[in-house]
C-alpha cells in the first residue's frame, strides 16, 4: 500500500506539471496561475495551523526563513511557468527536480553531512545532465531558427 | 533567457525546501511545520500577487480554475507521500519513486499531448537527470 501511495504521489506531481503546461497552452497568465496555485494551499495550511492545540505559535527565526524560502519557491514556480511558454515542459520539470541537488550540496557544507560516494555521483550526474540539457537547448534553438514552424 | 530561467529555477526551487531541514536541525517540534508552511505559501503568494495588484492585473477564470487544479495536485502528491512515509515506507524508497514517477509522467505527456521532440543531447540529459534525481533521493 505504501509503495502504491508513492506511485500515486509521482502520478499526482506528474499531472501537476502536465496541468501547468496545459494551462500555458490555454494562454493562462503565468503570474496569475502561480497566485491561484499558492492561494489554495495557503488557505489549507492556515486552517490546519488554526486547528493546532497551542494555537500555532511561530518563532521569529522560523517566520523569517518561511518568508525567504516561500518567496524563493514562488519565484521558481513563476520562472518555470514562463519557461514552458517557449521551452519544453519535460526539460523545465526535470530542472525543477534536479534543483534537489542544491540543498543536498548545501547540507554537506552547512551541516557537515557525510559526502558519500553515492552523493558525489548524484551531484556529478546533476551537473553533467545540466550540460547536456543546455547543449540540447542550443541545438534545438538553432534548428528552430532554420525551421520556425518546427519544434515544440 | 532560457538559461537565466533555468538558473533561477535551480537555485530558488532548490533552496525553497531547505527551511524544513533547518527546522529539523534546530530541534523544533514537528507541529511548527504547519505555521511554517502557512507563512511559506502566504509569502510566495504575496511576492507574486502584490506586483500584479500594483500593475492593476486581475485573475481570470482560467487562472483560478487551473491554479486550483495545480494546487490540488500538489497537495495530493504531498499527502500521498506523507501517508506512505507514515506507513513505514523508507524515504529512500518513497522520494525516488515519487520524483522519478513525476518526471516520467511529464516526459510522456510532453511527447504525447504537447508533441515535444527531444534532440539527442536533451534526451541524454533527461536520462542522466532522471538517474541523478533518483540518486539524490536515495542518498
Amino acid at each position: 500500500m505504501g509503495i502504491l501511495l508513492s506511485f500515486l504521489g509521482g502520478l499526482s506531481f506528474g499531472l501537476l506539471g502536465t496541468a501547468l503546461k496545459a494551462a500555458e497552452r490555454r494562454k493562462a497568465d503565468a503570474a496569475g496561475l502561480v497566485v491561484s496555485a499558492y492561494a489554495w494551499p495557503a488557505l489549507l495550511m492556515l486552517v490546519r495551523t488554526l486547528l493546532l492545540k497551542p494555537g500555532g505559535h511561530i518563532p521569529t527565526k522560523v517566520f523569517a526563513i518561511a518568508v525567504i524560502f516561500g518567496v524563493c519557491a514562488a519565484v521558481a514556480s513563476l520562472a518555470f511557468q514562463v519557461s514552458i511558454g517557449f521551452g519544453k515542459v519535460t526539460v523545465g520539470w526535470l530542472m525543477m527536480n534536479l534543483s534537489a541537488g542544491v540543498p543536498a550540496a548545501v547540507s554537506v557544507w552547512v551541516y557537515r553531512e557525510e559526502l558519500t560516494v553515492m552523493k558525489v555521483v548524484a551531484l556529478g550526474l546533476v551537473l553533467v545532465s545540466i550540460v547536456f540539457l543546455s547543449w540540447g537547448q542550443v541545438i534545438e534553438r538553432r534548428a528552430a531558427g532554420r525551421n520556425p514552424e518546427g519544434g515544440a | 533567457m532560457w538559461f537565466l530561467l533555468m538558473l533561477v529555477i535551480l537555485l530558488t526551487n532548490g533552496m525553497s525546501s531547505f527551511g524544513l531541514k533547518m527546522i529539523a536541525a534546530w530541534g523544533l517540534p514537528e507541529t511548527v511545520k504547519y505555521p511554517y508552511l502557512t507563512v511559506w505559501y502566504a509569502s510566495g503568494l504575496a511576492a507574486i500577487a502584490l506586483p500584479m495588484l500594483w500593475k492593476g492585473m486581475r485573475l481570470g477564470k482560467i487562472e483560478v480554475v487551473w491554479g486550483a487544479l495545480a494546487g490540488a495536485l500538489s497537495i495530493g502528491g504531498q499527502v500521498a507521500m506523507a501517508v506512505a512515509l507514515n506507513r513505514g515506507v523508507p524515504g529512500h524508497v518513497v522520494f525516488p519513486i515519487a520524483i522519478g514517477g513525476s518526471i516520467f509522467v511529464v516526459a510522456l505527456a510532453g511527447r504525447l499531448m504537447f508533441g515535444e521532440r527531444l534532440s539527442a543531447p536533451t534526451a541524454i540529459g533527461l536520462a542522466l537527470g532522471f538517474i541523478a534525481v533518483i540518486l539524490v533521493g536515495v542518498s
